[in-house]
């Protein structure tokens, strides 16, 4: 355990020190990636730990960004007032429709989601406040540009560092041992006393609360927002899979898997964007084939990897 | 005998209504503190549906349950287990990934006297109840892994250790093998003896005498008869229930 | 006038439950939830509109074509990929159907770009009195053979030997399988089936509306909504939830105005999965 918090502590010591050695464009694409990890890592929360594979999270990714708008536009809050503002919309909104939604399981559960991502999207664009379909603007930051590209890496490096505390912490607590044994079994986790429905409600509003957070920092970055990119399903499945790539019920999984697609991702979006996403269609398909358990089992080192390990995934989920 | 007994656990006509099957009617039943009940039946009499109603698993259409005198019908399944009435599955239901420890402290979480402890507190007092059943060998093992044997000791255990007043044994000697069914006949008598009462549903006939105070009989969903162990397995309407292969057991 | 707006959602509504069947006898047989239904309809749409364009073949006419160039695509998905993973957890297969999404879609922007299509028959302009309403002549012939071929595929369900087989793997996989059933098989004609009822509605779709390679991602959705209210598991479900979603967004568009299209179909959606998960026909939860 002492290990892997060195690990850990170096990892993030080194993502803190990259500002002063890229250049701002690169920033940017690691900024992005951030973005990504919150999003895995706090999917991994509902999808990975409780079991209940949503599809819809990018709903709170969309309400944070909105709510960011709102309040920077609308109301003149600062960012941060703005960001705690969009994260506690999110964690309420993970609340509030979880209860309802929670009682669904399997295959139902997941479309209610996509359900309620599109529902989402449909109202805000109808909505006055959200002008529609216009999209809304942000202030500029007061910073240079330099500062500015820094000021976002740190932002989202600190969302991230804090979400993965955050589990970290859950996961040692009564709270993560329940969210697993739902997971696992929840009949008998109803059995052994674990009030299963404030649980998973529970574990959906702490995804909602980061996703809300990332939507905010995009939001800001941007400077401009529609619909359309802060709502789009596409990016939900883009999450999932990171998180299932590097690894779904692992600490540092998504976040690898963020990395590793979207490095990927970029090199080959040099070349035109639909090469890209056919690209990304196919990553996808491929590590579902060969390796729906991600990229952390295979580096946990307790088994033998090989062609074998791939095929034995294989066997195992053929009809 | 002119002690008195307190009642601890009691079902009023319990009935209980699937579409168009009736699978408990108007049962009653008294489980008094530190006894220990057998519930017996041939397959299909609805003993795993009685147990379900008392624990919350499944809804009451008629009747009532009362726990130290409290109704608690209606219930959530995790409230009752909160309460202090634990219940084991005919068909396990470990939480395969976790260790066998882990299993059993997630008992202790959230049991009847979970608020007090912490997770890792939790931890702690399940080593305990894993030696207490005899998994300390295993105690390190996800669940997946352990045998049939090892797999009903964990679901006594995880019961166990939400330290309840009452549990509910679901066959938990299915698929064991004689000197197994001995150890689990200990087992359960030394839970008695922490004073837990129990209610155990049993096919096993030589076990379910073994152990139980009390033996209470359903038959397609009705209450045939309750009473003492040789009065009820001599008992013509009991044996006739059974009818063939069990009736040499019966009369051993 | 509101006869109007009603006999529109019918129509409209008919075709819906066109594209839901595929998608539906999907799910209910193979529990598989195929998100990339809508590419498939795509597809459909898109062979009506080459074999139009090109050939002059009218789109009435290569329905059935496009319907077996499409089942033929959807047997091999489901043969060499999604037969992989049947067992696995269900947000596998999710993500998996995911995939060939994005991969059918992006093939499809890539190689006919992004450019709205449309099919232009001669006759596309027709339309003709009905109680006071007015009826475009193509929309009434697509409803009626949308509704052709829900029978179609009702009587090769049930009176079919094929149809038994599948609907014996659906409802007991062991007993089939010890039946000697090569699942693996029937599960890739079941695709293909799903895929070709798809294509169908593409085909219809086609004449109706105008095409692009994006335009599948929406009628997924509306197809899981038409799937979900009329409940899985019967031939009818998809028939009753195309025509009742028809319906309520004609008379909820006309009243609210188009943009809330969207708006009404998922809330409708949502209130079903919340209260009546089963939908109208698989009765209450």
């Amino acid at each position: 355990m002492k290990k892997s918090f060195i690990v850990s502590g170096v990892v993030v010591a080194v993502a803190a020190a990259l500002p002063f050695f890229l250049g701002n464009f690169t920033l940017r694409s690691a900024t992005d990636i951030l973005i990504f990890a919150i999003l895995a890592s706090s999917w991994n929360i509902i999808g990975g730990y409780t079991g209940y594979a949503s599809f819809g999270n990018i709903v709170f990714f969309g309400l944070g960004a909105y709510a960011a708008a709102i309040c920077m536009n609308n109301l003149g809050l600062g960012f941060f007032p703005a960001l705690l503002l969009s994260g506690l919309v999110g964690a309420a909104f993970g609340y509030l429709t979880g209860l309802p939604i929670l009682r669904l399981r399997g295959h139902y559960f997941a479309i209610a989601t996509l359900g309620l991502a599109e529902a989402t999207k449909a109202l805000v664009q109808n909505l006055g406040i959200t002008e529609g379909n216009s999209g809304m603007y942000l202030p500029i930051p007061s910073l240079g540009i330099d500062a500015s590209y820094r000021f976002f890496y740190y932002t989202s490096l600190g969302v991230l560092v804090i979400l993965l505390l955050a589990t970290w912490l859950l996961l040692r607590s009564k709270l993560g041992y329940g969210l697993i044994a739902i997971r696992e079994d929840e009949d008998a986790a109803n059995s052994v006393g674990i009030n299963t429905t404030l649980f998973k409600s529970t574990a959906f509003s702490l995804s909602g609360l980061f996703s809300g957070f990332a939507g905010a920092i995009y939001a800001y970055q941007q400077g401009f927002i529609k619909p359309e990119p802060v709502f789009t399903v596409a990016s939900t499945v883009k999450m999932i899979v990171m998180a299932v790539f590097g690894g779904i019920g692992s600490l540092w999984g998504p976040t690898i898997g963020a990395v590793i697609i979207e490095v990927l991702s970029n090199v080959l979006s040099a070349h035109f964007l639909v090469i890209h996403t056919i690209f990304f269609g196919t990553i996808v398909i491929l590590v579902i084939l060969f390796a729906p358990k991600g990229v952390s089992d295979i580096f946990r080192g307790r088994r033998k990897v090989g062609v074998a390990y791939f095929l034995e995934n294989i066997r195992k989920n053929k009809v | 005998m002119a002690e008195q007994r307190k009642v601890i656990l009691e079902g009023k006509g319990l009935t209980k209504d699937f579409k168009g099957l009736r699978a408990n009617n108007e049962v009653d039943f008294t489980l008094y503190e530190g006894e220990i009940l057998g519930l017996i039946g041939p397959n299909g009499a609805g003993k795993t549906t009685l147990v379900s109603m008392i624990s919350g698993s499944t809804s009451i259409t008629r009747g009532d349950v009362l726990f130290k005198g409290r109704s608690i019908k209606g219930l959530k399944p995790f409230r009752i287990g909160r309460l202090g009435i634990a219940r084991t599955f005919q068909i396990v239901k470990p939480f395969p990934h976790m260790t066998v420890l882990e299993n059993i402290a997630v008992g202790a979480m959230f049991g009847r006297r979970g608020t007090r402890h912490s997770a890792r507190q939790s931890l702690e007092a399940a080593r305990e109840i894993t030696a207490f059943v005899g998994l300390e060998k295993v105690r390190d093992d996800p669940a997946d892994q352990l045998n049939v044997a090892s797999r009903k000791r964990l679901e006594i255990a995880k019961a166990l250790a939400m330290e309840p007043e009452v549990i509910l044994f679901d066959e938990v000697m299915a698929g064991l093998n004689p000197k197994e069914i001995d150890k689990a006949v200990d087992l359960i008598r030394q839970i008695r003896e922490r004073g837990i009462s129990i209610i155990v549903i049993e096919h096993v006939m030589k076990a379910i005498k073994a152990i139980s105070d009390r033996l209470f009989v359903l038959q397609h969903g009705e209450k045939i008869t309750e009473g003492p162990p040789e009065e009820v397995l001599s008992d013509p309407a009991v044996i006739q229930a059974y009818l063939g292969k069990r009736y040499q057991q019966l009369t051993k | 006038m509101f006869t109007q707006v009603l006999i529109n959602g019918l129509l409209k509504g008919g075709l819906y439950a066109l594209m839901a069947m595929g998608m539906s006898l999907i799910w209910g047989v193979m529990n598989i939830i195929n998100i990339a239904h809508g590419s498939f309809i795509m597809l459909g749409a898109y062979a009506t509109y080459w074999l139009f364009s090109q050939f002059g073949v009218d789109p009435f006419v290569s329905l059935p074509l496009s319907m077996a160039m499409m089942f033929f695509l959807g047997w091999l998905v489901q043969k060499y990929l999604i037969n992989f993973v049947v067992q696995a957890d269900i947000f596998i297969t999710l993500l998996l159907t995911f995939g060939i999404e994005l991969l059918i879609n992006n093939l499809a922007l890539l190689f006919w770009t992004a450019d709205v299509r449309k099919v232009n028959v001669s006759y596309g302009a027709g339309n003709f009195q009905l109680l006071g309403t007015t009826v475009p002549a193509v929309r009434l012939a697509a409803f009626v053979l949308a509704l052709l071929i829900s029978a179609i595929l009702f009587y090769v369900m049930n009176r079919s030997r094929l149809g038994r087989s599948i609907r014996a793997t659906s409802q007991e996989l062991d007993a089939a399988k010890l039946a000697g059933v090569k699942v693996g098989n029937i599960y890739a004609i079941t695709f293909g089936i799903g895929t070709a009822l798809a294509a169908a509605a593409g085909t219809l779709w086609s004449i109706l509306f105008p095409i692009d390679p994006t335009m599948g991602g929406i009628l997924t959705l509306k197809s899981f909504v038409v799937t979900i209210i009329g409940g899985l598991g019967t031939m009818l479900g998809p028939l009753i939830g195309g025509l009742i979603l028809g319906v309520v967004e004609a008379v909820g568009t006309n009243w609210l105005g188009s943009t809330y299209e969207n708006l009404i179909s998922f809330s409708i959606f949502l209130l079903v999965l919340i209260f009546m998960p089963k939908g109208i026909l698989g009765g209450r939860d």
